[in-house]
């Protein structure tokens, strides 16, 4: 017969932190990514094209 | 989205690594739009010179260097890029037409630029670089050396002189030159 692992108050605490976890690395991770795609896009946009065709 | 369980934060992690190809592979075809239907690419030239004897060579004398215009009325300007300066120092381009800059070097490794433009690309000593493009703006374009080659590597400068088409104006043997006026 096993017995039921005591789970204290702090580690129910920290187990429903973490479940929340993803959703603020995935909010600062995806905002971090997205704006540096912004910026590759717009100096893709408007520096890169802009300067004319090379081949 | 919360993760209720390890399934989830594996699920979750996998979305994310789905997504980080997807904007990988949203800029690699920014990249071959721009290759394939606007021909904006890395120039590719592949051609042997022997670097040693530059001099005597048919294309790369000094008598030949600079911008001329042939006799099927391509515009070629012709650079030695050495140990510390580009010769000549100075050539005149038209705007709005299509040019080909070659270049070659008889020492070491060197690059070049033209400020403003996406003309970029390396100079080799054994391989004749060659850049096509078409200028747009008119002015003085600075052309430096961009690859260390020495101590003198900073001081290696050309500048690119872009004129509007009619005062462009090659002589007799389809030269221009800066110090033409």
């Amino acid at each position: 017969m096993v017995d039921r692992v005591h789970i204290s108050d702090e580690e129910r605490a920290l187990a429903e932190a973490l479940r929340e976890a993803p959703r603020g690395a995935l909010a600062l991770a995806g905002a971090a990514v997205g704006l540096l795609l912004l910026a590759w896009f717009l100096i893709f946009f408007f520096v890169f094209l802009p300067r004319g065709t090379v081949t | 989205m919360a993760a209720r369980t390890e399934q989830d934060v594996v699920r979750i992690e996998t979305r994310w690594a789905l997504a980080m190809c997807g904007v990988v592979l949203v800029i690699l075809a920014a990249i071959l739009y721009a290759s394939l239907r606007i021909h904006v690419n890395p120039p590719s030239n592949v051609e042997l010179i022997d670097p040693k004897t530059l001099h005597l060579s048919d294309e790369f004398t000094e008598a030949n260097l600079g911008t001329r215009v042939g006799p099927d009325g391509a515009i070629v300007a012709r650079i030695v890029a050495t140990q510390f300066e580009f010769v000549p120092r100075c050539v005149v381009l038209p705007a709005g037409r299509r040019v080909t800059l070659r270049f070659a070097s008889p020492d070491v490794i060197h690059g070049i630029l033209v400020s403003g433009t996406n003309v970029n690309t390396m100079v080799v000593p054994g391989y004749v670089s060659q850049v096509h493009t078409e200028f747009q703006k008119t002015g003085d374009l600075l052309m430096p050396c961009h690859e260390y080659c020495g101590l003198g590597h900073s001081q290696m400068l050309a500048t690119v002189r872009v004129v509007p088409a009619d005062r462009f104006k090659p002589d007799a043997d389809g030269r221009v030159s800066c110090e033409q006026r």
